[in-house]
């Protein structure tokens, strides 16, 4: 799943440790979302959001927009 | 500017880092107690080498005390670890505990009617044992880290 992390993060500056920091997870956790090897609990992705005040659709792309069946 | 200023301050440890890092430090230290309890253990200017550690003779005492330290020391820094370990950690500890187990369930039975067949020596559970450690450490690390 693709994700805009490093975006974010480099938006505000901070490193992998601070983001594991401020989200109390360990700094390979960040990285490993970041470079895709890892798609993140719901409660994370919750987390995520919250800190970054976005919905989780604006961090995750699990690259299925627009193959909707509508 | 002095190298002072260039230092950035240390960051505090959340609840869960602490609690993280004391599971690590008490297995540590129990696998420490064990390991050298076993050592001393030997009798003087005896073998340290594999056969000690696999299949040489212990001491009831040393055996009983490093049974209980196993069980229990085990209990507990897991039990810790584990309400200490973030998602990311849990999946590769799920994952290589999973790899472990194959590690164990696959050669375990193939060894055993080898060996009913006389087609191989009795199976060793030490080995099998210590397979499946190594297996489960390798995907941990490799999850982990990677």
């Amino acid at each position: 799943m693709n994700n805009k992390l490093k975006v974010l993060r480099a938006m505000r500056n901070w490193s992998q440790a601070e983001l594991a920091d401020r989200l109390d997870v360990s700094r390979q956790a960040v990285n490993a979302i970041e470079t895709g090897k890892y798609d993140p609990s719901l409660p994370l992705a919750f987390k995520l959001a919250r800190l970054f005040e976005m919905p989780i659709e604006e961090i995750f792309d699990d690259g299925q927009e627009g193959s909707k069946n509508d | 500017m002095t190298d002072v200023d260039t230092v950035k301050p240390r960051r505090r440890l959340s609840p869960r880092q602490r609690r993280y890092r004391f599971a690590l430090g008490f297995a540590a230290v129990v696998g420490g107690i064990v390991g050298g309890w076993m050592v001393a253990d030997q009798p003087k200017g005896g073998d340290y080498g594999p056969e000690v550690i696999f299949n040489g003779p212990l001491s009831a005492s040393f055996a009983i005390g490093a049974a209980l330290l196993w069980v229990l020391g085990l209990a507990i820094s897991i039990a810790i670890y584990h309400r200490a370990i973030d998602d990311h950690e849990e999946r590769a500890w799920l994952w290589a505990g999973l790899a472990g187990w194959y590690a164990f369930i696959i050669p375990a039975p193939v060894w055993w009617v080898l060996h009913r067949a006389d087609l191989a020596p009795p199976a060793d559970a030490m080995l099998l044992f210590v397979l499946s450690m190594v297996v489960n450490g390798i995907v941990w690390l490799w999850l982990k880290y990677r």
